[in-house]
């Protein structure tokens, strides 16, 4: 039997589905999801103003409980709802795509380095689309954040359908998937 | 797969759970809004049209400060800076008053608009407002840089535009709209350039983001870089090192 074109979108949206509800097997993964998720969150936040984050980090690391509020509100007031709501879901999406990883080279299967290679690219490509003019700023480009659609939003949206496209091209890590010939 | 590969209810709700806390303490941190704050007027206003020690024209650029102060205090800033503002709000009163006003440090500031697109258009209202005041009523225009700040809006930039800083303008003692509107028409262009040259300044001293500060011991010609809406006391301390170094 044969899978036609119609059927390929729904095969994706439930391999997206399992990806996403992978953590939710077992404690351990869904502690690593909830601790990646918070750490990619902070490193996003820190991202934002990385000069302040090291200079505020550097001489205190305590001031972090500082930090991440103010840069939280930074953002938000940068970039709207959409902005600050658009991060945390990159976070959260950074935590199933962490817990899925794992459990791709844990039990190294030889389906694995294909998907890592999948999902790694897309994580990248997403993770500087929602970090902030902070990081454009070091790099030289300042104001380059205000020539962007959306305060940097637009690219942040496609920052995170990069990484919701390559966590669907990898499923469930417990599973090999088989092209039908 | 074994039970452990299982999703529980347990599970489910736990994660539930921690993604909404996740949310709301995002959503939490986000609409939280700073202090209210009086905008910081300094208590002394010297015009100058020095070139300092780090290589500053201070002709047409704001000062706040005692002339001998040993401590220079070079602020970048812009207007549309949601964290200049918090800067402003929370940080500069008390530096202000320890520092500023009691003659140790002179708060020179520069512009660096990097925002938005109405970024260099509110330095240029800045800039022609202490062209109008400098010599007559200095304090009007930190009066006025105050109420700028305030404006801001708690979402986008679109409220940053020429009604809003008219009504600034407006709305501010000692300051008429009239003469500023004619400096913006008539030397806006020497003033964009002059605006260039702070923005080079910044990032020859590296630095990459609004609010950015140079702390510069006119005597020793120690300096330090301070950069971001900092607590007070981390500012504090980076100006007690400059001025003992």
């Amino acid at each position: 039997m044969t899978e036609t074109d119609s059927s390929a979108p729904r095969a994706w949206f439930g391999d997206l589905r399992d990806a996403l509800i992978y953590p939710l097997t077992s404690n351990g993964r869904l502690l690593i999801t909830g601790v990646a998720t918070g750490l990619t969150y902070v490193l996003l936040v820190l991202s934002a103003f990385p000069q302040f984050s090291v200079q505020v980090l550097a001489r205190n690391p305590a001031d972090l409980a500082y930090a991440v509020p103010a840069l939280t509100r930074e953002v938000y007031l940068g970039s709207g709802w959409l902005g600050i709501c658009l991060v945390a879901a990159y976070a959260l999406l950074t935590g199933v795509a962490v817990t899925n990883a794992v459990a791709l080279v844990r039990r190294a299967r030889r389906a694995g380095a294909s998907t890592l290679v999948g999902i790694v690219p897309g994580m990248l490509a997403a993770g500087c689309a929602s970090c902030g003019a902070g990081v454009l700023g070091a790099l030289g480009f300042a104001g380059a954040m205000a020539a962007l659609p959306f305060e940097g939003n637009l690219l942040r949206i496609g920052g995170i359908a990069l990484l919701v496209i390559f966590l669907g091209r990898a499923g469930d890590p417990r599973t090999c998937s088989i092209d039908p010939t | 797969m074994g039970p452990e590969d299982t999703i529980t209810r347990r599970r489910a709700l736990l994660a539930g759970g921690g993604t909404v806390a996740f949310g709301g303490a995002v959503a939490f941190f986000a609409s939280r809004s700073g202090s209210d704050a009086q905008a910081y007027v300094p208590d002394t206003v010297r015009p100058s049209e020095e070139t300092t020690g780090f290589g500053v024209d201070l002709a047409g650029r704001p000062i706040a400060g005692e002339s001998d102060a040993p401590v220079d205090i070079y602020y970048w800033t812009d207007y549309l800076c949601p964290f200049c503002k918090k800067f402003e709000t929370e940080t500069l009163p008390t530096i202000g008053r320890e520092y500023v006003d009691a003659g140790v440090a002179r708060l020179l500031t520069m512009s660096y608009p990097n925002i938005g697109h109405y970024s260099t258009p509110a330095a240029v209202w800045s800039r022609c407002v202490w062209d109008h005041v400098a010599g007559t009523e200095p304090a009007a225009f930190w009066r006025w840089h105050g109420a700028a700040f305030a404006a801001q809006s708690e979402s986008g930039q679109e409220w940053a535009n020429d009604e809003t800083f008219t009504s600034v303008t407006e709305r501010t003692e000692g300051v008429s709209v009239a003469d500023v509107d004619a400096c913006r028409r008539n030397r806006g262009d020497t003033i964009r350039e002059s605006i260039r040259t702070d923005v080079a300044t910044a990032q020859s001293a590296r630095i990459q983001g609004t609010p950015g500060f140079v702390l510069y011991n006119r005597e020793s010609e120690a300096a330090g870089r301070i950069v971001g809406a900092q607590p007070s006391d981390n500012f504090a301390d980076a100006l007690d090192r400059v001025r003992d170094a």
